[in-house]
């Protein structure tokens, strides 16, 4: 997904740029308009790190056992479609898709929630000692590796009764907070405090202000990070997989082990079912591309 | 004027904080009430959990619940096949009732700790081959004397064949090591590959040439828990050690090596699979679960398997075994007696051998039906015999890159340097794990 949003922009910015030298004189059109062979040659064979892998899921995804070796490059002859049944029904893929569905719109929403209003009260109260120091405190967190503190996590989930698709958002969340957080900080530092101010004046509860004025504002960032959100929990594996108890509750990425003993590997059924499983993504893509590259963009320069 | 502004309006802007909070908790606290700790037993009905290590027969596991559910009205059992999450269910204080697990090393070190009940008094157990019971507790026993788990199902690994090439080109199938040999160069002399290489998946190296070469001219039980016993003094020179030990057969495996394809270095398993299915070689250095992957890619393909002999006194030939399932109850379960009935219920016989014979394996019963699948005729009678080990690999933990050196001798041939690897990774394991 990152190798795609990198190579993208370069195939996008180049037709409008065609389209307004157009109108000008052939001179500068000359001058300014011209195809960087090389550049767009390389970068055709870099989306090859995105498309291949692409074209083997589906291709894969539409073979039947007897297709599959050689270099895998081969188009299925003939298509083999019941794949995708077989592993819907193996995966019983409705009820952990509404699994992965439920932890992933609450990891979204709990991210943008909480990240936004610790970074705001933060970034809004840097003079005092209290909060530069909890800022501190959150980022201190991204320095430690996550299987580290998973037994004990398992542990107090538990014993609060968290070990189910609500302790994996709770994790999400929490886990999400300290890079949010940093991402927000720098975001709500740009907004001017005039803007604050003049609400102010007309009664605006600090709530009020963070609802009606910064939440609105942080529109670019909030893209930001409810990208990673839902990518990092519709993706994840290891926390759903050693978190949550009951197999009946389990997200896709687990249910989708079924698919790979220690030494058979299912790849047609593996492959359809992750393309079910990626297809989400992909429309999601495909719908917030614009926001996915402003906001990637917005991250990059803190 | 900033911090005023703020200053006049934070007890408000706390409550509203504290509303969010409370919002945020609400949610998160309603699917919990769907689907908290339920109690095991509910209106009579006893809920297990059955943690099965084998993804890929969870559609024969589901039918046999579904028969045991039909036969015991008051249990309920639960299949998971996420293994992962055993280690956290420990930690939760809440494990699965019933867990099947391969046994090697790891499972043995869950044994060593009291994580599973002792089954001996059950009547089932009784019934178990007690060579293949042997296997079991050769891994060690908690408090030297339970017994921990029951095997399941005994997978028997050799040299996959195809039978058409070997009938094409009127080779019988070798008992002695100078047949094998004469064999493979009756294929090469014929243009076909004798043995199909998979050297890039290195594990296929480590349980194949390494296991079968060693386990067929020492015995390997023997030889590590001699090492074992040594503890961390192990030397280069001691008798116990890989280098005085594992000489002789290594240069079996290079002869074994060179008689690979071209290109070998590059094939992992599943091109190996594709491959040979499709005839490309004539045997191949693989257990009982390629076979299954062999005919999903060429149902017509036929299959055989023979013990790879090491020595040239076939009765010195054996097979290389692992318990690739054993039932165990965890020690804590609160349903220990639904666990009993469920266990006793997978090791009858119309269970138990009907699973092995459909999975190419063989049963643990004692008095077990002689296999009838003409993929493994071929091995019964060194099981039946009891002439088979445990693969070398399995003895090793998990920290050591066995497979890694394993492949380095095989590219790099140097016996001398791999041995002395071996030596020094033990001895750090005996050094850190030393009491």
């Amino acid at each position: 997904m990152t190798a795609s949003t990198l190579s993208k922009p370069v195939n996008n910015t180049n037709p409008p740029r065609r389209k307004n030298l157009s109108g000008r004189t052939r001179k500068s059109s000359r001058e300014g308009y011209k195809v960087n062979w090389w550049l767009t040659a390389l970068m055709l064979v870099a989306s090859l790190t995105v498309l291949l892998p692409l074209y083997f899921t589906v291709a894969m995804a539409l073979k039947s056992p007897d297709q599959i070796g050689g270099t895998g490059l081969a188009w299925p002859n003939p298509m083999n479609w019941e794949n995708f049944a077989a592993a819907y029904v193996a995966t019983n893929f409705p009820r952990a898709f509404m699994s992965t569905a439920f932890v992933t719109v609450f990891s979204v929403l709990g991210s943008l929630a909480c990240s936004s209003l610790v970074a705001y009260a933060i970034a809004r109260n840097w003079n005092r000692k209290f909060f530069r120091g909890s800022f501190v405190y959150l980022l201190s967190a991204m320095f430690i590796p996550f299987p580290v503190i998973i037994l004990p996590l398992i542990k107090q989930t538990a014993l609060l009764g968290l070990d189910n698709p609500a302790g994996v958002v709770f994790l999400h969340v929490l886990g999400g907070i300290s890079f949010n957080t940093l991402l927000y900080i720098a975001f709500v530092r740009s907004i001017p405090v005039e803007l604050e101010e003049s609400a102010r004046m007309d009664g605006a509860t600090t709530w009020q202000v963070f609802r009606k004025i910064i939440f609105p504002l942080l529109a670019p960032m909030n893209a930001t990070v409810g990208i990673f959100a839902f990518l990092g929990s519709w993706n994840d594996f290891l926390l759903p997989q050693m978190m949550i108890a009951d197999p009946a509750l389990q997200t896709l990425p687990v249910v989708q082990m079924l698919f790979q003993g220690e030494f058979n590997t299912n790849y047609s059924l593996a492959f359809a079912s992750y393309l079910m499983a990626m297809a989400p993504t992909l429309v999601v893509y495909i719908l917030a591309q614009r926001w996915v590259l402003s906001g990637v963009m917005r991250g990059a320069v803190k | 004027m900033n911090a005023d502004a703020l200053g006049r309006t934070a007890p408000l802007s706390r409550r509203a904080l504290l509303k969010a909070a409370g919002l945020a908790g609400a949610a998160a606290m309603l699917p919990l009430t769907g689907c908290g700790a339920t109690p095991s037993t509910q209106n009579g009905v006893t809920t297990l959990r059955f943690m099965q290590n084998k993804p890929e027969v969870v559609a024969y596991f589901n039918q046999v619940i579904k028969d045991f559910e039909a036969l015991n009205p008051d249990i309920r059992v639960i299949q998971d096949f996420n293994e992962g999450n055993f280690v956290p269910g420990l930690v939760r204080n809440d494990p699965p009732d019933v867990v099947t697990r391969g046994f090697a090393q790891a499972t043995a070190d869950f044994v060593r700790k009291g994580v599973f009940a002792d089954l001996s008094d059950m009547p089932v157990a009784a019934s178990i081959d007690p060579k293949i019971q042997d296997l079991v507790s050769s891994w060690g026993q908690y408090n030297g004397n339970e017994t921990s788990a029951l095997p399941f199902s005994l997978a028997a690994a050799g040299v996959i064949y195809n039978r058409d090439i070997f009938a094409a080109q009127g080779v019988q199938v070798p008992t002695t090591w100078d047949e094998f040999m004469a064999a493979c160069e009756t294929f090469k002399a014929a243009g076909i590959t004798p043995i199909y290489g998979t050297f890039k998946d290195n594990w296929t190296l480590g349980q194949g040439m390494f296991d079968y070469v060693a386990g067929g001219m020492l015995d390997v039980g023997d030889f590590f828990s001699k090492l074992t016993a040594r503890g961390a003094n192990i030397t280069q020179g001691a008798p116990e050690s890989f280098t005085s030990n594992f000489g002789p057969a290594l240069p079996k495996m290079l002869q074994l090596a060179a008689f690979s394809q071209n290109g070998a270095a590059s094939k992992n398993y599943a091109d190996g699979n594709a491959a040979f299915a499709k005839g490309q070689a004539a045997m191949y250095l693989q257990g009982p679960w390629a076979l299954s992957q062999l005919v999903a890619a060429n149902k017509n393909v036929r299959l055989g398997s023979f013990p790879l002999p090491v020595t040239n006194n076939p009765a010195d030939t054996k097979a290389r075994v692992n318990v690739d399932m054993a039932l165990s109850i965890t020690r804590n379960t609160p349903n220990m007696a639904a666990a009993q009935r469920f266990v006793s219920y997978l090791l009858e016989p119309s269970v138990v051998n009907t699973y092995n014979e459909k999975n190419a394996a063989f049963s643990p019963l004692k008095d077990a039906p002689a296999v009838e699948n003409p993929q493994i005729t071929g091995l019964s009678a060194s099981v039946t015999e009891g002439r088979y080990y445990q693969g070398a690999t399995t003895y090793f933990p998990p920290s050591v890159p066995l497979y890694n050196y394993v492949q380095s001798f095989v590219y790099g041939k140097n016996g001398q340097q791999f041995l002395a690897a071996l030596d020094d990774e033990w001895r750090r394991v005996a050094e850190r794990t030393a009491v």
